[in-house]
């Protein structure tokens, strides 16, 4: 077999180049299912009952609950622990009913007595005296330390300015727009199929065949679309394994869509944290030595913090960390996990450092990034935004204007590369239509468009020639969406596929042309040899003998169609107005190196995407629990506000074309990671004032600029 | 802005969360009993069902609800077959999945009574496109990939029609405050403006 490669990437026909989604027909014309809205004959709707305590011993009553029609109500009693939630909003009880209003008023009438236990919601509560034991080792989980403390700080007295702040950043939510769940179709027997709102086709009929009672081989899981995950969906999950439950004591199908507020507070959140640091530059922008204290608060869970001085390099570096427990529900990963927050912390201290010593931001940078790529990637996220016409390149002048406009820059990475796992199947039929199927998942990003797009390349078709199947656990294996490492995982895999079908192809077509296979090229709907273009046979006309049977080809991943290691560099320019504190975005530039680029259009919105979800975070989002009542907040998208459309900045998002690496990396992480640093850097810049606490709302800036004077 | 968003159910939701609420939260000892909750809200179950009609897409269609159903409800889960391209998201008049269109103007299907529709003409996103062809707004909408994960597509799609409908030279200021009641979290934003001005054009062309 010839050597697979992806080739230059100026030589492709249709990848490296925009492509229309496939499924974007459906999607605008509401005809896309996604599993909110599979209809099966006799469904159930399923609705959770969350405890609203921190910690409670529940005893739950359900003799009350008299809605007609068929129904299903127990509690959930095998997740307690010792008889007790351990975190707000756990799942007690749910119900199932015949519309989802009946299933509200079901769970209306549960009545449920709740014993409160002792809880902790703020890391305060739960480091203090009489804090509960949250954890089994205790409520601080996880420490670590790197570095050595006496040698950093040796160093850190030799330099010429020394910095010390806090910097902290809020739990954020996913706030995916299709909520958590499953339908579960099941109906007593032997089989289940179940429509899943998930990032991982294949990772959810195992955990519904042991809830159902069934063979793994026997349920089925379909992923048409998906409504968004960001990092929280995978698995069964609560909502799922609670379906399955209603639908085995039902012996109906059940559709289990978290409500919102359940989805906010019981479906995972990107872990907040505290970053204490100290650190100190010479007059040359060199960042000397950094001590860092890093608090990750992730609920019940872990968090995630990738530790300093992140991407830039320290003379010397002192880092401890640790996980602080409280009763919330655990975080759960979220696009780029941990990343932001080690972000906004080096980036901000940095800025502060050059501040101190009136140093040029983007040249302080580039001092301490030992990648050039980075100094190419934020050259032109400069040039862009208007850096070298920039007065203020510092700090800014005394007096401020009304409007004050300020630029700040961030720096992004990420792995993105994948691994052996997906199995990839073409079929080239008698009729010429060509079929490709995996069981991956399109989360929005373009999965089922560059499985056609890579396979419609090779054979030398146009896009609308190939049908992509995805989204079933019936086809090919394929990896979990998460950490960008579906397309470098499947991508090479559709390749290879896409390869041995056209070389298996070509051994059939080959004595129609008298020709040997390796002579052989496909373009342009045509067969023919490559040395005599004119030697050509129609592609219809080339399948006619194929036979039943047509030809099949499964594809493994090859390691060399892929790589790992990308960068971005940032920058968002504000205006302050400075007598009312309102701050505005107003432009946006972001560079992103993605190896070979499958879909530059879809790549595009990939990055806007990543810059929005950032902007969001910068400006508005924080998870709120009230302290002394355990009670959330805004658990609500009237009170947990999205960036939206009146927000929205001017985008310049750029693929960094110098990067010409052939192969296929993932990249969607990094778009979101130095969004907030950058506005965060770009207050200061505008008027001086230096935002440690996200969001950046309006108070805030106000108390900067009245303590500036 | 012109919705008029009809907030009777938002009243009934809330009156129906106290009573749960309370009961829900307070310490054992002061918990209501089953007649007290009754005495405070009277008839939790709405059971009354009502045959209505609707005009759904330019057809008139019989269908049973009950008289708290929203419209969003009767699209989602009483219509036969079920208009499921109106999406529910946030369930509470914030996000703009459930946008229709009801006598010309955008309304949050979610906030409308469906008896509150009756006698009006609703069109939902199905309705925009004939058949496999899109609607002017649609076709810009997938031309310049305004849709990540396509949950809030059609809710959008909803907004930016009545928008053009009713002003195709509308520009990107009036495109961004029709949009203001919409929330997308994959950040389809700076495309869908794009795709609401190239709508507008061919809209406008069409009218010449």
């Amino acid at each position: 077999m010839a050597e697979i490669k992806w080739g230059k990437r100026e030589d492709h026909t249709l990848l490296n180049t925009d492509i229309l989604r496939i499924d974007g027909p459906d999607k605008v014309s509401g005809r896309a299912k996604y599993s909110h809205d599979v209809r099966l004959p006799g469904m159930l709707y399923g609705r959770v009952l969350g405890c609203p305590f921190p910690s409670a011993k529940p005893k739950v009553d359900i003799s009350g609950v008299d809605v007609e029609g068929a129904f299903v109500a127990m509690p959930i009693e095998d997740a307690l622990r010792d008889g007790a939630t351990t975190w707000l909003w756990q799942p007690i009880a749910a119900v199932a009913a015949e519309t989802p209003e009946l299933a509200e008023d079901a769970l209306r009438q549960i009545r449920v007595e709740y014993e409160e236990q002792k809880w902790a919601v703020t890391p305060d509560q739960a480091l203090g005296d009489d804090a509960p034991r949250i954890g089994r080792d205790g409520n601080v989980v996880r420490p670590s330390e790197r570095g050595d403390l006496d040698e950093t700080e040796v160093e850190m007295d030799e330099c010429d300015a020394v910095v010390e702040a806090e910097y902290t950043i809020p739990i954020q939510h996913h706030a995916c727009l299709e909520t958590h769940g499953v339908v579960v179709d099941y109906s007593g027997g032997d089989e289940a199929t179940v429509y899943a709102s998930t990032q991982f086709t294949h990772g959810v009929s195992g955990d519904a065949a042991r809830e159902l009672g069934l063979e793994r081989a026997n349920v089925v899981t379909l992923v048409e679309h998906m409504g968004g995950g960001f990092g929280a969906k995978f698995g069964l999950d609560l909502p799922g394994m609670i379906a399955c439950r209603l639908a085995k004591e039902s012996k109906r199908p059940v559709h289990l869509m978290l409500d919102r507020r359940s989805e906010f507070l019981a479906a995972g959140n990107r872990s907040g944290g505290i970053t204490k640091m100290t650190g100190g530059m010479m007059k040359d922008g060199t960042l000397r030595a950094l001590v860092s204290d890093i608090t990750r608060l992730g609920g019940v869970g872990m968090g995630a913090n990738p530790g300093q001085p992140y991407i830039y390099s320290a003379g010397t570096s002192y880092t401890t960390a640790k996980s602080v427990l409280t009763n919330t529900d655990s975080s759960r990963a979220m696009r780029a996990p941990g990343h932001p927050q080690a972000s906004f912390a080096i980036e901000s201290i940095i800025d502060e450092l050059a501040a101190e010593l009136g140093l040029d931001q983007l040249e302080v940078r580039k001092k301490n990034l030992a990648d050039e790529v980075y100094h190419r990637q934020l050259d032109r996220a400069a040039k862009e935004i208007g850096w070298h016409d920039h007065a203020n390149k510092a700090r800014p002048a005394a007096e401020l204007p009304d409007v004050a406009t300020g630029i700040g820059f961030g720096v992004a990475t990420w792995g993105g590369g994948g691994r052996k796992v997906c199995q990839v199947d073409v079929k080239i039929e008698n009729d010429g239509s060509v079929v490709a199927s995996v069981g991956s998942q399109d989360l929005g990003t373009g999965t089922r468009t560059y499985l056609a797009a890579i396979v419609a390349e090779e054979l030398g078709l146009t896009i609308d020639q190939v049908s992509a199947r995805i989204g079933d656990s019936r086809f090919g294996n394929a990896n979990a969406s998460g950490g960008s490492t579906t397309t470098p995982s499947l991508a090479p895999s559709i390749k290879v596929a896409a390869h041995k079908a056209r070389e298996a192809f070509f051994e059939r077509v080959a004595p129609l042309l008298e020709a040997q296979p390796a002579e052989l090229k496909a373009k342009d709907g045509k067969v023919f040899v490559a040395a005599e273009p004119d030697r050509s046979i129609p592609w219809a006309s080339a399948c006619a003998g194929l036979g039943e049977a047509g030809v099949e080809a499964r594809g493994e991943w090859q390691q060399d169609l892929q790589a790992r290691g990308i960068h971005g560099a940032q920058a968002a320019k504000v205006e302050v107005d400075t007598l009312t504190g309102e701050l505005r975005v107003v432009k946006f530039v972001a560079v992103h190196d993605v190896g070979l680029p499958l879909n530059r259009l879809a790549l595009r919105s990939q990055i806007n995407g990543g810059v929005i979800e950032a902007l969001s975070y910068a400006l508005f989002e924080e998870r709120i629990i009230e302290p002394w009542l355990g009670a959330p907040l805004n658990a609500s998208f009237e009170e947990y506000k999205l960036a939206g459309s009146m927000d929205m900045p001017e985008f310049v998002s750029i693929i960094d074309d110098d990067d010409d690496r052939e192969a296929v990396i993932g990249m969607a992480e990094a778009t979101i990671i130095p969004g907030q640093s950058a506005i965060a850097n770009a207050i200061f810049n505008a008027c001086g004032v230096r935002l440690r606490d996200m969001p950046f709302t309006r108070d805030k800036i106000l108390m900067g600029l009245a303590s500036r004077g | 802005m012109k919705r008029r968003p009809i907030s009777r159910r938002g009243f009934l939701k809330g009156a129906g969360g106290v009573a749960a609420g309370g009961a829900l939260s307070a310490p054992a000892s002061s918990a209501p009993t089953p007649e007290a909750a009754k005495a405070v809200f009277p008839s939790p179950r709405v059971r009354g069902e009502v045959e209505v009609e609707l005009s759904l897409n330019g057809a008139a269609q019989k269908v049973t609800v009950e008289p708290r159903t929203t419209l969003l409800s009767a699209l989602r889960h009483r219509v036969e077959p079920a208009l499921t391209g109106t999406k529910l998201v946030c369930d509470g008049g914030s996000c703009g999945a459930c946008t229709v269109i009801i006598d010309g103007e955008p309304r949050y299907s979610c906030m409308t009574l469906a008896l509150d529709a009756v006698g009006r003409d609703v069109r939902t996103v199905e309705g925009l496109s004939e058949g496999q062809e899109l609607s002017p707004v649609q076709q810009a909408f997938w031309e310049e990939d305004a849709l990540m994960c396509g949950f809030c597509t059609p809710g959008f799609v909803m907004s930016v029609t009545a928008c053009l409908e009713e002003n195709p030279a509308a520009d990107d200021a009036e495109v961004r405050r029709a949009c203001s009641g919409n929330l997308c979290r994959c950040g389809t934003y700076p495309h869908i403006f794009r795709a609401a001005q190239k709508a507008g054009q061919r809209m406008q062309g069409e009218e010449r």
